[in-house]
């Protein structure tokens, strides 16, 4: 019997709800990944000094890093525990494609894991005597950079399906792609910071995104497909 | 007729089949039975469409199926060892999150009675990660109640009662003879050929996999 609960959009939905559920029964992943940026972030002004102004002026930088290092390990679980538990092989007897399922898992992942984290970022910024003026602009950024890191993560979470120590190879495989996303990102801020436009950086970060938000899906399908096959 | 024609499946570097041909016929249960490593899960997972064929063609009324296998998949329900339950779900979550994916409605009663269907019901509210073993595979089995009110013409099993009790595999039997009834066709790789009273069909890859292992 099938009913109007067959469209793409009902089951794109029902794989969010689904996403949300678990991940909210597992908060402690993340309470760790803002423990673990709040660690990395204090090591800065440990590193360098408490120097007001020195820190000020990587301290843009340094959030973007922490970010990104911070998610790392979250990053494998975005495919990992559906694959162990067989829940790919379910997703793929669904007429629905892959591609579409795989990208509500990455948006779930974006709204479940790093827009709390980027939230909590105000913290961090306080803690590395950042100009609060500056943090719309760096919420911003990593909100609309946070999407394009969680849809490279979805491709490295899919790339290394089955593998054995994806955890150590994950962060060689996709920090590279990362690259562009943080000088982008960390660009925004810098431009606010000289007193010009962001909107240069700004758009071609979301520039960025939309590439990923496109090519992403596809891959990782791809990518899936492979490990189911195996 | 499901007809498996010259079929060669390779894991890794090893050949688990080198053109196998064999014919799994429709409206009844076939069981694929065979050693462990023989390959009856790598040919249930191609038959499912998941593992590629190097060579070979899988067709149902002569019709290649995974030339098309959003279509095929629309037809089957594919259960394996690995269940497909999220351990922080309860068994209910599973059920009706698995029944939303599959684009079908999701109606507290059909729930219930798909639960009911392999006894579980009482069990409803219990994690994934508090349940025995039994009780996993009786929340993964509860998915082929919807066959009986969906489309659905093909069960593909991997070791379905291996933990079941013998008052499961009652009502798993109860549940195989009703779906033979609509004419629904079931393809269960087990070691255990006392899994159902009733006559089925035996491929057995027991022989083949000797000759075939290279």
């Amino acid at each position: 019997m099938k009913t109007s609960h067959s469209s793409w959009t009902y089951i794109f939905i029902a794989h969010m709800k689904r996403d949300f559920l678990t991940n909210s029964r597992s908060l402690i992943d993340l309470i760790s990944i803002i423990g673990f940026m709040l660690l990395i972030i204090l090591l800065f002004p440990l590193g360098i000094g408490p120097d007001k102004e020195k820190l000020g002026i990587v301290s843009n930088a340094i959030i973007w890093i922490g970010l990104i290092i911070a998610i790392l390990p979250s990053l494998e679980k975005i495919l990992q525990k559906d694959y162990e538990s067989g829940w790919l092989d379910q997703i793929a007897t669904t007429d629905v494609p892959l591609e579409i399922v795989l990208l509500s898992k990455s948006i779930s992942y974006w709204l479940i894991v790093l827009i709390p984290t980027i939230l909590s970022s105000p913290l961090f910024a306080i803690l590395l005597s950042m100009e609060l003026k500056y943090l719309p602009w760096l919420i911003l950024s990593m909100s609309i950079g946070g999407l394009g890191i969680s849809l490279i993560g979805l491709n490295g979470s899919a790339l290394i399906l089955g593998a054995k120590r994806g955890n150590i190879l994950l962060p060689i495989l996709i920090i590279p792609l990362m690259i562009p996303i943080l000088i982008f990102g960390v660009g925004i801020n810098e431009a606010v910071k000289i007193g010009e436009s962001p909107f240069g950086n700004l758009f071609l970060l979301m520039a960025l995104t939309l590439i990923y938000l496109v090519i992403s899906p596809f891959i990782s399908a791809l990518l899936v497909r492979i490990a189911i096959g195996r | 007729m499901i007809n498996l024609e010259n079929l060669t499946i390779q894991r890794g570097s090893r050949t688990i089949f080198s053109d196998f041909n064999s014919v799994i016929e429709t409206g009844l249960v076939t069981i694929i039975k065979g050693e462990n490593g023989s390959g009856k899960s790598t040919l249930l997972r191609a038959l499912a469409g998941f593992t590629p064929l190097e060579n070979g063609k899988i067709k149902l009324n002569k019709k290649n199926i995974l030339s098309s296998t959003a279509e095929w998949s629309q037809k089957l329900i594919f259960i394996d060892t690995k269940n497909g339950l999220s351990t922080d779900l309860t068994i209910i979550e599973n059920l009706k999150f698995w029944v939303a994916i599959k684009g079908w409605s999701t109606s507290e009663e059909n729930l219930k009675k798909a639960l009911k269907s392999v006894n579980i019901d009482k069990y409803a509210n219990l994690f994934i990660s508090q349940c025995s073993e039994g009780l996993k595979k009786r929340a993964a089995l509860a998915r082929l109640y919807y066959s009986f009110i969906n489309k659905i013409d093909f069960w593909i099993l991997d070791e379905p009662t291996n933990e079941l009790d013998q008052p499961s595999r009652v009502l798993f039997q109860q549940l195989i003879s009703s779906f033979l009834k609509q004419k629904g066709t079931v393809i269960i790789a087990s070691h255990d050929l006392n899994i159902l009273e009733k006559k089925f069909n035996i491929i057995d890859l027991t022989l083949l996999n000797k000759r075939n292992i290279k």
